[in-house]
């Protein structure tokens, strides 16, 4: 009996259930995952330029207290862990890993983010607890309950501590902000979209979407919560807190200057946000000089893979005022 | 006389798990509509909450971060002029599927029959045609749309908790799009070439204020000017109507 047609057809029928069949039950977003830099590049990447608070939905008191930012105030001991928390994880530079925590019973009790993005992990409770009093403790993962909707995990996350929304720029975010978090994993792409609200300083929800990679190697995941120490030795035991006072920011006019950007969007004024903004922008917006012939500002080339396996060579980078930089970032002697 | 029993068993097996997997297993036959797992129709605004100086505005010449361009991109894009494209009738090069989605637009989104799901922009005025099944109407030629093949990707629950899927229909929506005329990534003249493939998964998120998102995440995939998939995630949010909706047509400049 020649058994092949057979076998063909219940090999064949099997592929055809088991591709059909839903996806139910399969989805595990444990591992670590790398940041892939294609949004936001300078705020994640080299740091933001002061003053751009573009495609932020900012109060008044949100653009106020931003403005009063300097460079020297994470310097303090207070203050040094801001940007690491919960929402900040969407603007850092590196990864993180998620893992699961097991009831005794096997199934999962919480799904954890913790990386170099926080001061606490982000323990997402699954086992269906309520959020606790207003007046309970905050942190900076804060306390985060969560369900899946399909494939994409849902997790609101309230309890937050005081910190920053964006590194390096002052944006603040008060410990009344709640986020809401969705995460999808598709293959080795996991979608983060995060929708953070605030009563004081956001004027409507602040909306994130990243892509991040599946990283086997997890090498991007291995970094150190966030410590404090003493970076100013002359502010020590001083009390004094670096500021600017309210209309004395030198930079609030940075990316007039430097890009032409009117001064509604840079300050973050919700509005400039919507297709609509660009009726006003088209009227007043001039082509900034060629990136090339300009400083400051920062216009970069592609630089990650310069110098790896893969990396196209000789690409170039303007850094906007300290030269031209070459792979990988590094000035080299032979370059200008 | 056995393989044609076979056979027949193949076909009720196969076609009744395709049934089961649109609507909790009705009888009959499914068309991509009424399979669809999430609702995409609408009006949709992008809002511009990331890479504002490069979305909103077009950016001076030669600024290009984020976007993993070989040395042959970076050239052509130092080299971009506006007045060129115009002047070649190419002032939709920005607006090419893999650029138009990262750009400032409202989305209509409608089904134009039972297999094809019609995406329009103000910004740009263009269509794309999602088509699902094996039947295509794109041309062969290149476009700027190019030709977009959907699937539905059913859900199930994940691992742990509670909230789980239960009777609620899950699911996104996964394109990819070739057949691609050479255009824009960014407005600044970013290169991408008629060898790119666009592949996007459409989610549908549903917060507890009945606010709706649309997130795109995609993955440009281009051999001639990127050195690595270039791969951003883009979020609409729901409007109620199509008020503010503001047809306006390519503009190689602004």
């Amino acid at each position: 009996m020649d058994r092949s047609p057979l076998v063909f057809l219940i090999t064949l029928a099997c592929t055809v259930i088991g591709a059909s069949v839903p996806a139910s039950a399969q989805v595990d977003l444990t591992g670590s995952y790398q940041t892939r830099m294609y949004e936001d590049y300078i705020e994640r990447g080299p740091g933001e330029f002061m003053g751009n608070y573009t495609g932020m939905p900012l109060t008044d008191d949100g653009r106020a207290k931003a403005l009063l930012y300097t460079s020297n105030l994470p310097s303090t001991y207070e203050r040094q862990c801001l940007p690491q928390s919960a929402g900040v994880f969407q603007y850092r530079p590196v990864g993180f890993r998620i893992w699961s925590e097991m009831a005794e019973d096997g199934s999962v009790l919480a799904w954890v983010i913790g990386g170099d993005n926080l001061r606490n992990d982000i323990r997402i409770w699954m086992d269906g607890r309520p959020h606790p009093s207003p007046n309970a403790l905050h942190l900076a993962g804060g306390f985060a309950t969560g369900k899946w909707e399909g494939d994409t995990l849902t997790a609101r996350v309230t309890h937050l501590k005081t910190a920053w929304i964006r590194r390096g720029v002052g944006i603040p975010a008060s410990d009344l902000t709640t986020i809401t978090m969705h995460l999808t994993r598709r293959e080795d792409l996991l979608t983060i979209t995060t929708i953070q609200e605030d009563p004081y300083y956001l004027s409507e929800p602040h909306v994130v979407s990243r892509v991040w990679q599946w990283n086997p190697r997890g090498t991007e995941a291995d970094r150190p919560i966030c410590n404090t120490a003493n970076e100013i030795p002359s502010l020590e035991d001083t009390g004094a807190v670096p500021h600017y006072l309210p209309g004395q920011n030198p930079e609030e006019d940075y990316m007039i200057r430097t890009f032409n950007v009117p001064k509604e969007a840079a300050m973050g004024y919700a509005e400039t946000l919507y297709p609509e903004y660009r009726k006003k922008l088209k009227s007043i917006y001039k082509l900034p000089a060629d990136c090339i012939a300009r400083a400051p500002g920062y216009c970069c080339g592609w630089i990650e893979t310069q110098g790896r396996p893969g990396g196209a060579p000789n690409l170039t980078c303007n850094d906007g005022g300290f030269g031209t930089l070459g792979p990988r970032g590094r000035r080299t002697a032979t370059e200008k | 006389m056995r393989r044609t029993s076979l056979a027949l068993i193949f076909l009720v097996l196969a076609t009744s798990t395709l049934t089961a997997q649109g609507r909790g297993g009705q009888a009959g036959p499914q068309t991509a509509r009424t399979a669809a797992p999430i609702d995409m129709t609408g009006y949709w605004v992008a809002i511009i909450s990331e890479d504002w100086r490069w979305r909103m505005i077009t950016p001076s010449r030669g600024d290009f971060p984020s976007i993993p361009i070989n040395l042959a991109a970076q050239k052509l894009a130092e080299a971009w002029d506006a007045a060129r494209d115009e002047a070649a009738g190419e002032q939709c090069k920005a607006y090419g599927a893999p650029g138009l989605m990262r750009g400032p637009t409202r989305l209509h989104i409608t089904w134009l029959d039972d297999s094809t799901l019609k995406l329009e922009t103000d910004y740009g005025m263009q269509t794309r045609l999602f088509e699902f099944g094996a039947a295509s109407r794109g041309s062969a030629k290149p476009s700027w749309q190019g030709t977009s093949v959907a699937q539905w990707v059913m859900a199930g629950g994940g691992r742990g908790g509670r909230g789980a899927a239960g009777s609620a229909r899950y699911g996104s929506m996964k394109s990819i799009t070739t057949n691609l005329r050479p255009g824009y990534l960014r407005k600044n003249g970013v290169p991408y070439s008629e060898k790119t493939s666009f592949t996007e998964y459409w989610d549908l998120l549903t917060e507890t204020n009945g606010d709706q998102y649309l997130v795109d995440t995609n993955v440009v995939n281009d051999p001639v000017y990127l050195q690595l998939p270039w791969m951003t995630a883009i979020h609409f949010k729901k409007e109620k109507d199509g008020s503010k909706w503001n047809p306006e047509p390519c503009d190689a400049r602004f």
